[in-house]
């Protein structure tokens, strides 16, 4: 008989309290809830909320000490959240918005850490996909450069006390009839409307001004003098079979760039079912993202474009049977005639874009759309857009009032105007005559640093918000981290000042909504199933038949005023990736290439070869150029498809106060903005002169411009496709004995029927479709993000080593080619010679994202002498960091270049302060993703970890993963969904759909190393004749 | 009646030398003092190697990223470097096993310098093959251990593990077949030795070896069987690290011409670099008596011979990159000819290919500057060969959007000069400690080749005319 | 019991004297154990009477026991150990994948029999680091001859030497 020993007196007397609680921990009741203030009963309710107190216990406690010691070290939860199991991600509903950019997004955290941001494809806004600028975002939320404490004049004050001082300045101004500004950038939430609203209520000489840097206040304009409604419209780009765009990059820097993108890709697509595409002509004076897709682009001068809308005016009012108006761009005639033809054709399914923030012209483009009934097919303004409300008169104004000295409080919230103002320097001036400054800034930037009072708002992942984005459109902002440091936001500061006794912003906005409740719905359940969901759309508003009420003649006769006042036009661009600025120091966006020049780290002047030519400048080259009475000197950047006479440079860049990683990093271009006719031009005309000072290195990470004639990207027409769907795809053949050979045919390796080689579960794949990536290099992000792939700088970048495992690859077309080498009597010395220079006046653009191929006859696996890169069972090529010993064989002998070296330890070397060495960005990492260590070399792992966590949830479910559960970071995050990832072995994905297509092939097939990626074939949408034309060389 | 050999047959020994006479100029320099010149060599080369070594350890200390090699340059200079020595190694073996097996009496006063010569030059190759690893401290790695789980061992697939075997088989062989030619040697040093230590010494270095017959019939028979293994090493060896290149898929890599090609170039820079080496020693040791210009004529004419190897090989790369009519190979070669590199091709060609055929004229092969020079600029023209090679077919390969440039950094450049000093520091030690010339091997045709044998035959001779 | 042997040395300063003298001697019935020379003499062995060496035989056997080593360790380690698949090569089957296991074949063919030989012969001559030598004369490996009689104790030494100085030796030793 064995022994029993007894836990306790209780175990013996087997009492039924005992047997109840013998398995807890714990057996006696522990207050927890207690101990943190809640009633014991709500800790079953609304748990959520619960979770992030507790979590806020760990992270907050950990980064209060993140200054001195490693935030690794992280503090153990002293009570685990239910809903927090180490190792397993959590997601959360949320929302970005800065007042440039907008995203309906879900939130990865781990542990209680936000470190990814993917996109919410119930949103009907932002659901195919996430911009590289929103990818990015989240690594704001751990910048050292944040702003900690509450500032007064520079120095750290309590909360208290700034809010007594402003609080009575406030009563005080108030009390004598002072004025008081809120000055912002657009703002989407309704609620923080309501907030300044009721601050108004309590000082009623607030007035709150909208502003913003990069602004549409022309369309506002132009929609109030055309239908009445100072609003912008939101754009159906998917219902457009003709699409003009007059200098507008509505891909990525226009309104609302993701969903156009997203549009835009559904048009481009072709397949067996979907044997038409849109048509795509961008009219405009740089090479933007949007222009290098286009099917046809005309370049014309920024003082051209104002004639050239009227040009087109009449060639579509005359075929609309309207009065022509006065003026126009005779150059343009012919053109602008066809372009007519084709929009008049595809009349209720045409599209005309504009990016000029000019009102006139906006007027005619109104105009112009109204005649080809694009109203309610492709543009809608009922459901309109409130993405930009700035309101460039007002901020006009307000500078003026604040030199005048009748301004005597400002509050600047989500706003950098002493960066971003045309007239900056003006505002910085009045600024000083203002009694109470304060900002709301993340960081002292530009702005703040001139004000008294710095109260830091949250980052928007430690805040609550709602947003309307589009008018019927809701998403909601819920914070998935405690806040890092000493701030509080801006709207509780508001309400604090205004003696709005609510516990938190949240409960405010909650209030709001509880008016939105559906009659059905009780409130919590309608509130969780938002907070779940993030977005919420409401019945569309009424119907308005609009009607036109723009006077188009005066618009034109102002507009044909517009004329050139200087030997160049100057265009100042938005980037892809910098965006207004705002994230300047976000390292990931500074290094992402920009999609057109793949320049990182810098903004230049763009000069076409041509200009500079006459002006016998080279790349590097320092140049003055002067505008008015500001000149900006910049390095010359030799970049094809310029307009004749036009340069260009990107805004964004030159901070002074945005931290280390854009201090001064680049120009300041904003200053080139002038205020014409109401509102900001951003185009200017001035003098270029060449700079006595040293030539200056622009580093790219694409130095080769041109296909040299191979078969890397292949492309055809959308005529020629229709009549044959293997046009521009011949297959790959060998010459053998046996006669022309498929390469894969004539193999002396393994195949897959090979004991050792089966794919007996999965072969995973990739399918890119070049037609529909638009190049915007969110991917790239994505996978920086997902993979803790390494920044490594601007002189890493010059020496070719930047690290990215995805890439997009730009190619421009060259003059000669192989085919036409003959006609110009070029020996093939010459031909080559001829092939590596770009077309200069208007190349075709080519996009090609390239990420490891994961060849199944692998070349760098086989030349690894310690077996540190082998195949896997499921078709990956797989790569054992700390196997290898670091040869670089594998590498030299990749045939795509995709393989990545780690020369230095960039998570140990101070050399790399970015995301892997700089300890408060460390928490960005993917727990799931290895740090590579000094002399490894590393590569796309197809995401690997996604794959395994996908392969898991399957296997626990006992089933086979479904198509589109597991998904790449790159795919993931695509806005046209020009990625798609999948399972060879799963006869229902997608990616195999697509690799029956005829337009498949894989990259350097003749190599027959067997990728597991393949390419589908660029098609353009030229006009019937251009395409014969092509026949005809073909 | 000595052993006849007709009298055409070249004077090997010059200045009517004893054979005791012999033993002493050959045991000279190391009983001596050394002279001013060889102090001169020794203080530069051993700044050199210190130069070495610090470059090195900043490598390994910093990591690769000191170099200027890059995404799509993974190799520059590094395995230039090793390639060129690996190269020049190979003279020394061809000298004494491939001559020895032709019977080429004029071997014998060149070999050991010449093996002496392959050692260092493999030890400075080997030494780039550990630097250029990312993670130099598990270059063991490379060899078929183990992990600690016991199963993964390396991959015999990877002709970087062909090359472990192939150098360390290479340079073990070369060590051991020049040291067993030592032995004699080392005895007769003892046996002269006048001082305790060099006694001491030179008896540890000789094994004890006295020079029985028995020993004798053992030393020739292994000589012979060690010629005969290393004939086809040395021809392996080279052809191993030209695999590294040619079982590669990169365009100017990915060529089958590649092994024969590789070892007449191996053999050819490596002649070039024992003419540099003997014309030195033979003036600074004064062995002129014994490395006669004789001697420098025959290794000219082995010169120009690989020289025109390698240009026609040269010429059939080019040929078959047209012939193939594979883009990617063509384009290959049309870069290197006229890309941004051409300035390496065609110093390359100058040096290689043209510079050698003035070789041709028996004036210039025996004119003891002019191929001093000669060895030098073929040396220069080696090197290039392995740049062109390595980093013109790299730099532009399949995707252009992934072309670039490379440009090498102070470290590199460090490296390889250090490497010099790596090399020479020890072979002008091996000048002073070592006997430089196989003088028992010598002696052998000491009854056949030396000038005064010579004299005679031609004197019985014209006897024989006047009485006949 | 047995008187220690006794030997006596002839010192030659004439490769092809000596060569005579060690034929003629050992025609004569003087039992000419050894010769030492500062090189080696071609018709010693004969003269001598030395059996063939068969170091080269060894060196065979070393090399085809590296050749079967060299596969064996192959095919265990990539083949049956942990079979991989690389790149898609046939690494699943010894004669498949022999054309890639050749150079390491030959290689280590190589390396046993040089070293297998080299050590072999250094172990038969018994020299090693660290061996005395058996000196007879220093001028023996500089430019001089020494043969090694033994002298039986039938035989009359003065006799013997008498026969060794007038085969040419220049000296009688011992």
């Amino acid at each position: 008989m064995e022994k029993k020993y007894w836990k306790g007196v209780e175990e013996l007397n087997n009492s039924p309290e005992f047997l109840k609680h013998r398995n807890n921990e714990f057996t006696e009741h522990l207050p927890i809830e207690e101990s943190l203030g809640i009633k014991a009963s709500s800790i079953t309710e609304s748990t959520r909320r619960d979770f992030l107190k507790f979590l806020g216990f760990g992270v907050a406690a950990a980064s209060l000490a993140a200054c001195e010691t490693p935030i690794r070290k992280t503090l153990p939860y002293v009570i685990k959240p239910e809903d927090v199991i180490p190792g397993v991600p959590n997601f959360y509903a949320s929302t970005f918005s800065d007042g440039h950019d907008y995203a309906s997004i879900l939130v990865k955290t781990r542990e209680g850490r936000p470190i990814k941001i993917e996109p919410n494809d119930l949103s009907p806004i932002s659901g195919k996909g996430v911009s590289a600028r929103v990818q990015a975002s989240v690594l704001g939320l751990y910048d050292n450069a944040r702003t900690k404490k509450f500032l007064i004049n520079g120095m750290p004050a309590s909360k208290d006390t700034l809010d007594k001082e402003v609080k009575s300045k406030l009563a005080d101004i108030a009390g004598r009839g002072g004025n008081i500004r809120i000055l912002s950038s657009t703002i989407l939430s309704p609620s923080t409307k309501k907030v300044i609203a009721d601050f108004t209520a309590k000082y009623p000489t607030t007035k709150h001004i909208t502003y913003d840097a990069i602004s549409n206040y022309g369309m506002l304009k132009a929609n109030e003098l055309s239908f009445g409604k100072a609003a912008l419209p939101s754009y159906h780009f998917e219902n457009a079979d003709v699409i003009v765009s007059i200098g507008c990059d509505f891909l990525t820097n226009w309104i609302s760039p993701i969903e156009h993108a997203g549009q835009y890709g559904q048009t481009r697509k072709v397949n067996k079912d979907k044997k038409t595409m849109s048509r795509h002509i961008q009219i405009e004076s740089n090479l933007s993202l949007t222009g290098s897709n286009a099917d046809d682009r005309i370049r014309i001068r920024p003082s051209e474009q104002g004639a050239t809308v009227i040009t087109l005016y009449n060639k579509i009012a005359a075929k609309a049977g309207q009065t022509a108006l006065s003026g126009g761009n005779s150059a343009m005639d012919a053109i602008a005639g066809k372009i007519a033809d084709e929009l008049w054709n595809a009349k209720g399914k045409a599209l005309v874009v504009s990016g000029s923030n000019n009102i006139n012209e906006q007027v005619l483009i109104n105009g112009i759309n109204m005649m080809l009934g694009s109203y309610d097919s492709t543009i809608d303004l009922d459901r309109h857009s409130n993405m930009k409300q700035g309101n460039d008169a007002a901020f006009v104004e307000l500078v003026n009032e604040m030199n005048a000295g009748s301004v005597a409080a400002l509050l600047v919230y989500n706003s950098n105007p002493a960066y971003t103002a045309p007239n900056a320097k003006a505002f910085a001036d009045g600024l000083k005559k203002v009694e109470l400054s304060l900002s709301f800034a993340d960081r002292t930037d530009e702005t703040a640093a001139l004000c008294k009072y710095l109260a830091p708002d949250n980052h928007y992942l430690e805040s609550w918000n709602d947003y309307e984005p589009i008018n019927g459109s809701y998403s909601l902002c819920q914070p998935t981290i405690q806040k890092l440091y000493d701030t509080r936001q801006a709207q509780e500061s508001l309400l604090t000042w205004a003696d709005i006794p609510v516990a938190s912003f949240h409960d405010y906005i909650a209030e709001h909504w509880k008016g939105m409740t559906p009659a059905e719905m009780s409130f919590d359940s309608f509130w969780t199933k938002s907070l779940q969901e993030g977005t919420l759309v409401t019945n569309a508003p009424a119907k308005r038949t609009l009607s036109f009420a723009g006077n188009v003649n005066d618009a034109a006769s102002s507009l044909s005023n517009q004329k050139s006042s200087g030997e160049v036009d100057i265009v100042i661009y938005e980037k892809t990736g910098i965006g207004n600025g705002s994230q300047a120091n976000n390292p990931w966006l500074q290094e992402l290439p920009d999609p057109v020049s793949k320049v990182c780290w810098d903004n230049y002047f763009c000069v076409s070869p041509k200009l500079a030519k006459e002006k016998s400048l080279e790349q590097g080259n320092m140049i003055d150029v002067k505008v008015g009475d500001t000149t900006i000197s910049g390095p010359v950047y030799l970049q094809p498809g310029m307009a004749e006479k036009t340069i260009a440079i990107a805004m964004g860049y030159g901070r002074t106060n945005a931290g280390d990683a854009a201090n001064n990093v680049g120009k300041n271009a904003y200053p080139f903005i002038s205020v014409v006719s109401g509102s900001m031009q951003y185009w200017a005309s001035g003098a270029l002169n060449k700079s006595t000072a040293d030539d200056y290195k622009i580093y790219t990470t694409q130095t080769h411009q041109t296909m040299m004639g191979r078969e890397i990207v292949k492309e055809t027409t959308l005529a020629e496709w229709q009549k044959n769907p293997k046009a521009g795809n011949p297959d790959v053949l060998i010459e053998t004995p046996e006669g022309k050979q498929r390469p894969k045919d004539v193999d002396l390796w393994a195949t897959e029927a090979q004991p050792g080689f089966e794919r007996p579960n999965h072969a995973w794949g990739m399918a890119i479709d070049l037609n529909s990536c638009i190049g915007c290099g969110a991917c790239v992000v994505a996978c920086n993000a997902e993979n803790n792939v390494a920044v490594v700088g601007k002189d890493e970048i010059g020496r070719s080593r930047e690290m990215h495992w995805i890439r997009i690859d730009r190619y421009y077309s060259s003059d000669v080619t192989k085919e036409n080498a003959e006609e110009k009597h070029l020996g093939q010395l010459s031909m080559y010679g001829e092939m590596e220079k770009p077309t200069v006046e208007n190349p075709k653009v080519f996009f090609q994202p390239i990420m490891c191929q994961h060849c199944n006859h692998a070349p760098c696996e086989t030349v690894c002498p310690v077996v540190a890169t082998t195949h896997s069972s499921d078709g990956l090529n797989m790569m054992a960091y700390n196997r290898c010993v670091g040869t670089r064989y594998c590498a030299n002998n990749c045939p795509y270049k995709v393989r990545r070296f780690n020369w230095f330890n960039y998570s140990e070397s101070a050399k790399f302060p970015y995301t892997l060495y700089s300890e408060s960005e460390r928490m960005v990492l993917n727990p799931d993703v290895t740090i590579r260590s000094r002399g490894v070399m590393e590569k796309c792992s197809m995401c690997i970890q996604r794959i395994q966590s996908g392969k898991l949830t399957a296997k626990k479910e006992s089933r086979r993963p479904k198509d589109g559960e597991i998904k790449t970071a790159c795919a993931q995050t695509c806005p046209t969904n020009a990625i798609v990832f999948g399972d060879y072995k799963d006869s229902s994905s997608q990616m195999l759909s697509m690799f029956k297509e005829e337009r498949s092939y894989w990259l350097l097939e003749e190599l027959d190393v067997q990728p597991s990626v393949f390419y589908q074939t660029k098609v353009w949408n030229h006009k019937a004749e251009e395409s014969k034309k092509e026949e005809v060389k073909a | 009646m000595s052993i006849v050999e007709s009298d055409l047959r070249p004077v090997l020994i010059t200045g009517d030398k004893t054979m005791h006479q012999i033993t002493e100029d050959i045991c000279r320099p190391i009983e001596g003092k050394a002279n001013k010149y060889w102090w001169m060599a020794f203080i530069v080369a051993s700044a050199a190697l210190t130069w070495w070594v610090i470059c090195l350890s900043y490598t390994i200390g910093v990591g690769l990223g000191t170099w200027g090699e890059n995404k799509t340059v993974g190799w520059a200079w590094d395995i230039t470097n090793f390639v060129w020595w690996v190269g020049i190694g190979h003279a020394g073996t061809l000298i004494s096993a491939i001559l020895l097996l032709f019977r080429q009496k004029w071997r014998l006063s060149i070999n050991r310098s010449a093996e002496a010569m392959t050692i260092f030059a493999v030890i400075c190759a080997a030494s780039f093959i550990v630097s250029h690893m990312g993670r130099p401290w598990v270059a063991y790695w490379s060899f078929p251990f183990a992990n600690q789980f016991g199963s993964l061992w390396v991959n015999f697939n990877s002709p970087l593990i062909w090359d472990v075997f192939a150098i360390s088989t290479y340079f073990t062989v070369s060590l051991v077949f020049w040291y067993s030619g030592l032995l004699p040697d080392f005895a007769v040093v003892r046996d002269r030795a006048k001082t305790k230590s060099m006694k001491f010494w030179y008896t540890l270095l000789s094994f004890g070896w006295s020079g029985t017959a028995k020993n004798w019939q053992r030393f020739e028979e292994m000589s012979l069987v060690l010629a005969g293994l290393s004939a086809p090493l040395v021809l392996s060896v080279h052809s191993v690290v030209s695999m590294d290149f040619a079982t590669s898929i990169v365009p100017g890599w990915h060529t089958t011409i590649f092994p024969p090609y590789f070892v007449a170039g191996a053999i050819f820079s490596g002649f070039a670099m024992v003419q540099t080496l003997l014309i030195i020693t033979r003036k600074v040791l004064g062995m002129e008596d014994y490395i006669t210009l004789y001697h420098i004529d025959m290794m000219n004419r082995i010169i120009v011979l690989t020289g025109s190897i390698v240009g026609i090989a040269y010429m059939s790369e080019f040929f078959i990159a047209w012939y193939s009519g594979v883009e990617y190979e063509s384009y290959a070669f049309i870069n290197r000819a006229t890309g941004p590199y051409w300035w390496a091709y065609w110093s390359m060609m100058t040096c290689n290919v043209i510079s050698p055929q003035l070789f041709w004229s028996q004036k210039l092969r025996r004119n003891v500057t002019f191929t001093f020079f000669m060895s030098i600029i073929v040396n220069i023209g080696m090197w290039f060969e392995r740049f062109v090679i390595i980093v013109t077919s790299l730099h532009r390969d399949y995707v252009p959007s992934s072309w670039v440039m490379y440009h090498p950094t102070w470290v590199e450049m460090g490296l390889f000069i250090g490497s010099l000093g790596l090399f020479f520091v020890p072979f002008l030690l091996f000048t002073r400690f070592f006997p430089v010339i196989a003088m028992s091997e010598l002696k052998t045709i000491f009854h056949s080749s030396t000038s005064q044998v010579k004299r005679q035959q031609k004197e019985d001779k014209k006897g024989e005319l006047i009485n006949g | 019991m047995d008187s220690p042997k006794r030997f006596v040395y002839g010192i030659y300063n004439d490769e092809h004297t000596l060569l005579h003298a060690v034929e003629h001697l050992r025609h004569e019935g003087i039992d000419v154990k050894d010769v030492v020379s500062p090189y080696p003499i071609h018709g010693m062995d004969d003269a001598l009477g030395l059996i063939p060496t068969r170091i080269s035989i060894a060196s065979f056997m070393f090399g085809i026991t590296g050749t079967s080593l060299a596969l064996l360790m192959l095919w265990y380690m990539n083949i049956h150990d942990w079979p991989m698949d690389i790149g898609g090569k046939p690494s699943f089957a010894l004669f498949k994948n022999i054309p890639d296991f050749i150079p390491v074949t030959f290689e280590s063919t190589v390396l046993l029999a040089a070293h297998g030989m080299v050590i072999t012969f250094l172990l038969r001559c018994k020299i090693l680091p660290g061996v005395e030598p058996e000196v007879i004369d220093p001028r023996s490996t500089d430019d001089h001859f020494v043969m090694k009689v033994r002298v039986w104790e039938d035989e009359n030494e003065s006799n013997v030497r008498a026969m060794i100085s007038k085969s040419g030796a220049i000296e009688v030793k011992g």
